[in-house]
């Protein structure tokens, strides 16, 4: 029973580990960190200056926390969503459900290096935020910072597992992923404030991941503590639960129709 | 015991096409299949393409549900107790797909060393070990991007035995290997036997079935058209002999002229580059000859020589080829 845990715990972990590097060790070093170091960069003085020419503030710190917060995300869900997806590309589906390997350990591992990758995403970003916009974080409980951007990576790599099973089913999954990108752009409150929103956009902002995450966030980041956002936090965390079993479960309803109608190596 | 048990297998796959008027297509590509498999058996399953061999494999590994039948393997359910098979079989799909290529040899076998519940410290050995024997020791560390085809096709092996399986399935082990390497190749599938592994093995390739398996079924069309031994198939040939004759360009209606006379069994064309050649089976013999050269006047003739029938032409005659 034990030694049953340990193993899929292994599986989790390994899977982690080599899906992941499956997916990103091709780049070089270089390659790597101008995807991580200097592309939030450029999306985020893109945001900054525009945000503060369309709303007439000058209010950096709403832009570079939504921006650093959405391209960890964005990198995120992309991340998890080809190293599921991929499985299709490589031919490896037949020998992953051909072997007795748990397949929760196996469908969640994938998601794990992406929500450490993408916290330090957000770090970068948060980092050039201090070096060029003066991001202030003197008034910071830095546990709790760290805490809402673990949860928020966790939840949105959630949409990331939900979005491969997906690419696993239909196909399209650039289409569907670009969709979900730029939804989060508009509704998450990254860029726009939530409440600036039509009532209909704003119920669709409340279902979304990362919205609260954002805003949990800048609340912290502003001198909040833990306790004011611990509510928003566990909605968070909870829509992160949420789509992970529902990943999770369209995951073995796609094993058991590609068994039934044999589609398992097609693509 | 019967380390595989394949009970009036049945696969039938349905494809829709046509947008607005949906169509469904079937095609039944295993049709009422049935053979027993010894422990230790290395067994054959031959036929040409599209037969049904690999959507057999895939039934039999638990990959596709069959749509008819039963299968089981070391007494178990495919589909009852696919979670019980699968930790007991190990299997291949000819081809260079189904690795990590951007991860390295070893790192593939480690990682699928996981996914087998192989313990640690086993695996660190057993790893070193199955790579010596598939030659890509000192090659491990290298990306499988930058793998020939045959290290991969290799590769694979290794990664099917991690867990050391009683069963194997091997699907064309030697497609698109060159001759050496599928030789290496089938001396390594010999040695997989010797060690006692029930092993089921599709090929094209009738010599490679009679170099390597006791037992032979041929399939052709889903169905099992038949199912022996090696010698025993070829003594359905044994009353008769081969002509050969090197021609070129052969209509099709003079081919069913041949076939059509008294003492011609069968009658098959391989290409061989500019020229064909007629395969004339015949218990006549090389008196059957001057008959055969005067339906075929009028037309360029190469060689003619009389030879005894090989197991190629009982398979060839089995699945009814025309074709090489
Ligand atoms: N997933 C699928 N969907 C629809 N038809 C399929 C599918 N897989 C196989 N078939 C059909 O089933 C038949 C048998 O195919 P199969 O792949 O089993 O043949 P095979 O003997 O392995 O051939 P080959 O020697 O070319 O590998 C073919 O007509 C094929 O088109
Ligand atoms: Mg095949």
């Amino acid at each position: 029973m034990l030694n049953h845990l340990t193993a899929n715990i292994r599986i989790f972990f390994e899977g982690a580990y080599y899906s992941y590097r499956a997916l990103f060790r091709w780049l070089r070093p270089a390659t790597y960190l101008a995807s991580k170091v200097f592309a939030p960069l450029t999306m985020m003085i893109f945001f900054v200056y525009i945000g503060a020419y369309a709303s007439g503030s000058n209010n950096a710190s709403f832009y570079v926390i939504g921006n650093s917060l959405i391209f960890a995300a964005s990198s995120g869900i992309f991340g998890v969503t080809m190293s599921v997806g991929g499985e299709r590309w490589s031919g490896t589906l037949p020998y992953l459900f051909g072997s007795p390997a748990n397949r929760w350990a196996m469908f969640v591992g994938r998601a794990v290096m992406h929500i450490l990758d993408g916290m330090l995403g957000v770090f970068i970003g948060l980092g050039w935020g201090i070096l060029l916009f003066g991001l202030d974080f003197s008034h910071t409980d830095p546990m709790a910072l760290l805490l809402a951007i673990l949860i928020t990576t966790f939840s949105t790599s959630g949409l990331g597992l939900l979005m491969g099973c997906l690419s696993l089913i239909t196909r399209n999954v650039m289409l569907v992923n670009n969709t979900v990108y730029f939804s989060l752009l508009v509704f998450s409150g990254a860029n726009i404030p939530v409440a600036e929103l039509p009532r209909w956009m704003q119920s669709i902002s409340q279902m979304l991941p990362l919205t609260r995450g954002v805003a949990c966030t800048r609340t912290i980041i502003n001198g909040g503590s833990l306790a004011d956002v611990l509510p928003l936090l566990q909605v968070e965390f909870l829509i992160g639960v949420m789509l992970t079993i529902l990943g999770y479960f369209l995951f073995k309803v796609f094993e058991i129709q590609a068994k039934k109608k044999g589609t398992l190596d097609i693509f | 015991m019967d380390a595989i048990t394949v009970n009036h297998l049945n696969r039938v796959f349905k494809s829709t096409d046509g947008i607005i008027k949906r169509k469904v297509k079937e095609v039944v590509a295993v049709e009422d299949v049935s053979f027993e498999i010894r422990q230790g058996e290395l067994f054959g399953l031959l036929g040409p393409n599209g037969a049904g061999k690999t959507t057999s494999v895939k039934m039999l590994t638990t990959l596709l549900i069959p749509t008819g039948g039963t299968a089981t393997i070391m007494g178990l359910d495919v589909v009852k107790d696919a979670a019980k098979v699968r930790p007991r079989i190990g299997f291949i799909f000819g081809g260079e797909r189904g690795l990590y290529w951007r991860l390295s040899g070893l790192d593939n076998l480690r990682y699928f060393a996981s996914l087998y519940y192989v313990d640690e410290k086993v695996a660190k050995k057993r790893i070193p070990e199955l790579l010596e024997m598939v030659g890509l020791k000192g090659r491990e560390r290298e990306k499988v991007e930058g793998y020939s085809r045959g290290m991969r096709q290799r590769l694979h092996i290794a990664r099917a035995l991690l867990h050391d399986p009683e069963v194997l399935f091997l699907d064309e082990p030697t497609m698109g290997l060159d001759p050496v390497g599928a030789r290496e190749l089938r001396t390594t599938v010999k040695n997989m036997q010797s060690a006692n592994k029930t092993i089921l093995l599709t090929t094209h390739y009738m010599f490679e079935a009679d170099a390597l398996c006791q037992r032979i079924a041929v399939i052709n069309k889903g169905k099992i058209v038949a199912l022996d031994t090696p010698e025993k198939l070829k003594e359905n040939v044994q009353d008769l002999t081969v002509v050969e004759i090197e021609l070129y360009g052969i209509s099709q209606d003079r081919i069913a002229r041949i076939k059509a006379l008294d003492f011609v069994v069968d009658v098959s064309v391989e290409d061989r580059d500019q020229r064909q050649v007629l395969h004339v089976h015949t218990p006549k013999g090389p008196e059957a000859i001057p008959v055969l050269v005067e339906n075929l006047n009028g037309l360029r003739l190469g060689r003619i020589i009389t030879r005894e029938p090989t197991l190629e032409d009982a398979y060839v005659r089995l699945v009814g080829g025309t074709e090489n």
